[in-house]
C-alpha cells in the first residue's frame, strides 16, 4: 500500500520538482558532517530526514521567495558563526538562510540554529528541529559545535528584531553580545548577512506583549493579515529574498573581556551587517520582483 | 601481585570486571548473594555492606585496592532499602578504606546523575551540576554516592580516588536498567519524543575500569563509548517494538503502576525517554587512551532476542 501511494505521489510530481528533489539529496550527500552508521550526527541531525522533509523549504527557496544569493563563496570551512538581521514575525529568514547554505555554498553546509529553551519541551516539534540540526541554544551547545567546525546561524536582535513594527524594517535593533564572547572563545570567524526581503514578508503594526505574556507567547504581533484573517494570516507575502554575505570577520581578544570591549566588537560586526543592508537596499529596485 | 576486592562481584559487571582484573590483580569480591561457580582463583564473601562482617572481610583479604559497584539499580526491594544499601553502604565502604590501608579505589557511578532535563547542553562535562534528583526522585541515592565518593576524593588525597560515569551500559551479562527496559516486549516510550542516548557495552566498562586503575587515576571522569543515537533507533536495533503513550496519560499510569508494584520503572524516569543527557568522555580517553571496542551495531546485537 506505501509503495503504491510512493508511486502515485512519484507519477504526479512534476518533474522539475522531481528535478529539485534529487538536487537536495545530492547537496545532502556533499556535507562535511560526520553521520554515523544509523544516520544521525553525534546532536541527533539526520541527512535522510532532511532529504525527507526539505522539499517544501526548497519550493520556498526557488519559487515563491526566489532567494538570490551574493559572494556566498566568502564563506570560509569549517566553523564559523552566521550573523544576520532578523525580521517577518516568523523566521522563514532562518530557513531561507539555512537552505542557501545547502544549496549555494561549496561544499553544502548545515546551518545550525540556536533554538529557544522550550523548544525541547514541544512533542514532535522538538523532534524535527533537532533532526535539522537545531539545538538549545546554551553557551556549551554553541562552543562545542563549533569546535567541532560545524557552522552556526545566530540572530542577536532576537525577538526584538522579528517581531518589531514595520516601520521600523531594516533598522537593527539591539545586539545581544553573547555570540561575540563565544566567537573569541573558539576563534571562530563571523561572517555578516543581511537578508533583503524578510522585513517586508509580514508588515507588523504593532506588538502586544502584554497579550504574549498572558498567552506564554514570545510575542503578540498584530500584522497586516493577522489575526485578521485567521490562519492564512499568516502566510508571508511573496517577496523576493536577497542574502548578501560579507567578508568573514577575525576578531582577538578574550571571552571574558569587559562588556564595554566586547560591545565595541559586537558594534563593528553591526556595522557591517548595516553596511550590508544598506547595499542591498540600494541595489534592489523593487520589493516583489 | 596487588589485591583487589570488588564490592557487587556476583551482578554482570562485577563478574566481568572481576575475569578481566585477574590478569594483573588477586581479586576478591562482595556481594549479597553467592556467586555460583566463581573461578577457583577468585574469593567471594556473601556479606552485606551495611554489616560488620564487611569489615571483617577487609580486615581479613587487606585489598590495596577496591572496586566499588556493589549498588542496587532497580526498585524491587523498596525505594527506602534501595537507599540505604546504596548510601550508607557506601559511607560505610569508604570508612573502611581509610581504616584498613586501601590506596585506589574506583567508584562506579553512571551519567544518569546528571539528570535529564529540556535545557541540557550535548556533550557534559564533568562539572556540570548533579542534578537528577530534581526531576527523578527515587534515584537521589546515585546521586549521593556520587557526592560522598566526590567529597571523600577530597578529603583523602592520599587514596587514589576515581569517580566514573559511564553512559548507558549493555550487554549480555549485565543488568542494567536501561538494558531491562530494552527487552521489554513492547518498549514504552513517550510520544514526539526521541532523545539521543549514548550507549557503552559491559565488555569496553570493563576495560575502562581495568584502565582507571592502571594509570592510578585520580578525579572525577565521564566514561563513552562508541558514540548515541536516538532513543527509537535503539530500540528497533535491539529488536524491539516501541510502544509511544502520550505522556499525559503515561504519568498518570506509570505512576499508580509503580506505586501497586506493578512496574518496576518509577515516574521520574519519564523523563529520562523525553531528554537527552549526553556527556563528554574526552577528559578519561586523554588520561587513558581507552578506545572502546564494540561499536554500537555490536551494543545493540548483543541484547537482540
Amino acid at each position: 500500500m506505501k509503495e503504491v501511494l510512493a508511486d502515485l505521489a512519484g507519477a504526479l510530481t512534476p518533474l522539475s520538482v522531481r528535478g529539485l528533489q534529487q538536487e537536495c539529496e545530492e547537496r545532502l550527500r556533499k556535507v562535511p558532517n560526520a553521520i554515523n552508521e544509523f544516520g544521525f550526527d553525534g546532536y541527533g541531525m539526520s541527512p535522510e530526514w532532511l532529504r525527507r522533509v526539505a522539499l517544501p523549504g526548497i519550493l520556498l527557496y526557488r519559487w515563491y521567495f526566489r532567494v538570490e544569493t551574493f559572494d556566498i563563496e566568502r564563506l570560509p570551512h569549517g566553523r564559523m558563526l552566521l550573523i544576520a538581521n532578523h525580521a517577518g514575525q516568523l523566521p522563514f529568514d532562518g530557513v531561507m538562510l539555512a537552505a542557501s547554505l545547502l544549496l549555494e555554498a561549496e561544499p553544502p553546509r548545515i546551518a545550525r540554529a540556536m533554538g529557544e529553551y522550550w523548544i525541547p519541551r514541544l512533542p514532535w516539534v522538538s523532534v524535527a528541529l533537532a533532526r535539522a540540526g537545531t539545538l538549545v541554544g546554551t553557551p556549551e551547545n554553541c562552543v562545542h559545535m563549533l569546535e567541532n567546525g560545524e557552522c552556526v546561524m545566530v540572530f542577536p536582535e532576537g525577538v526584538r528584531g522579528i517581531n518589531k513594527p514595520f516601520p521600523q524594517r531594516y533598522q537593527l535593533q539591539h545586539f545581544g553580545t553573547g555570540f561575540m564572547r563565544l566567537a573569541l572563545q573558539t576563534r571562530a570567524p563571523i561572517v555578516p548577512v543581511a537578508i533583503i526581503g524578510s522585513e517586508e514578508q509580514q508588515p507588523g503594526l504593532v506588538n502586544l506583549k502584554g497579550v504574549g505574556r498572558l498567552l506564554g507567547m514570545p510575542a503578540f504581533p498584530i500584522t497586516l493579515g493577522f489575526p485578521w484573517l485567521g490562519p492564512l494570516g499568516i502566510l508571508p507575502l511573496p517577496v523576493k529574498y536577497r542574502i548578501y554575505f560579507g567578508a568573514p570577520l577575525h576578531f582577538e581578544g578574550e571571552a571574558s573581556d569587559e562588556d564595554a570591549v566586547i560591545e565595541e566588537k559586537v558594534e563593528q560586526v553591526k556595522r557591517a551587517v548595516a553596511d550590508l543592508i544598506e547595499r542591498g537596499l540600494r541595489e534592489r529596485e523593487r520589493v516583489f520582483t | 601481585m596487588e589485591k583487589v576486592l570488588i564490592t557487587g562481584i556476583a551482578g554482570g559487571q562485577g563478574r566481568l570486571l572481576a575475569r578481566r582484573l585477574l590478569e594483573n590483580f588477586e581479586v576478591c569480591g562482595v556481594d549479597r548473594v553467592a556467586w555460583e561457580g566463581h573461578p577457583r582463583e577468585v574469593a567471594v564473601h556473601a556479606v552485606d555492606l551495611r554489616k560488620k562482617r564487611f569489615e571483617d572481610v577487609i580486615r581479613t583479604e587487606q585489598p590495596t585496592v577496591v572496586v566499588h559497584m556493589g549498588f542496587i539499580r532497580h526498585f524491587r526491594a523498596g525505594a527506602s532499602m534501595r537507599h540505604d544499601v546504596n548510601v550508607r553502604g557506601t559511607k560505610q565502604l569508604l570508612d573502611h578504606c581509610v581504616n584498613h590501608g586501601v590506596q585506589s579505589l574506583v567508584v562506579l557511578s553512571s551519567s544518569y546523575v546528571y539528570g535529564a532535563f529540556p535545557e541540557n547542553p550535548y556533550y557534559m562535562d564533568e562539572d556540570s551540576p548533579l542534578s537528577a534528583s530534581r526531576s527523578y526522585p527515587e534515584i537521589r541515592d546515585l546521586v549521593e554516592v556520587d557526592t560522598l565518593a566526590s567529597a571523600f576524593l577530597w578529603r583523602y588525597p592520599h587514596i587514589r580516588t576515581c569517580v566514573l560515569r559511564p553512559a548507558n551500559v549493555l550487554g549480555y551479562y549485565v543488568h542494567s536498567m536501561i538494558g531491562q527496559y530494552l527487552r521489554e516486549p513492547r518498549v514504552p516510550t513517550v510520544m514526539g519524543f526521541d532523545p539521543m542516548m549514548q550507549f557503552i557495552h559491559e565488555e569496553d566498562l570493563s576495560e575502562a575500569i581495568a584502565l582507571a586503575l592502571e594509570h592510578g587515576l585520580q578525579g572525577v571522569f565521564n566514561v563513552t563509548g562508541p558514540g548515541e543515537v536516538p532513543l527509537h533507533t535503539a530500540i528497533r536495533e535491539t529488536g524491539g517494538r516501541a510502544l509511544p503513550m502520550p505522556e499525559p496519560i503515561m504519568r498518570p499510569l506509570f505512576d499508580r503502576l509503580f506505586r501497586w508494584g506493578l512496574i518496576s520503572y518509577p515516574p521520574g524516569a519519564i523523563d529520562y525517554l523525553k531528554y537527552p543527557i549526553t556527556v563528554a568522555g574526552d577528559r578519561f580517553v586523554e588520561a587513558t587512551n581507552f578506545r572502546p571496542l564494540f561499536s554500537l551495531e555490536e551494543i545493540f546485537q548483543s541484547l537482540r532476542r
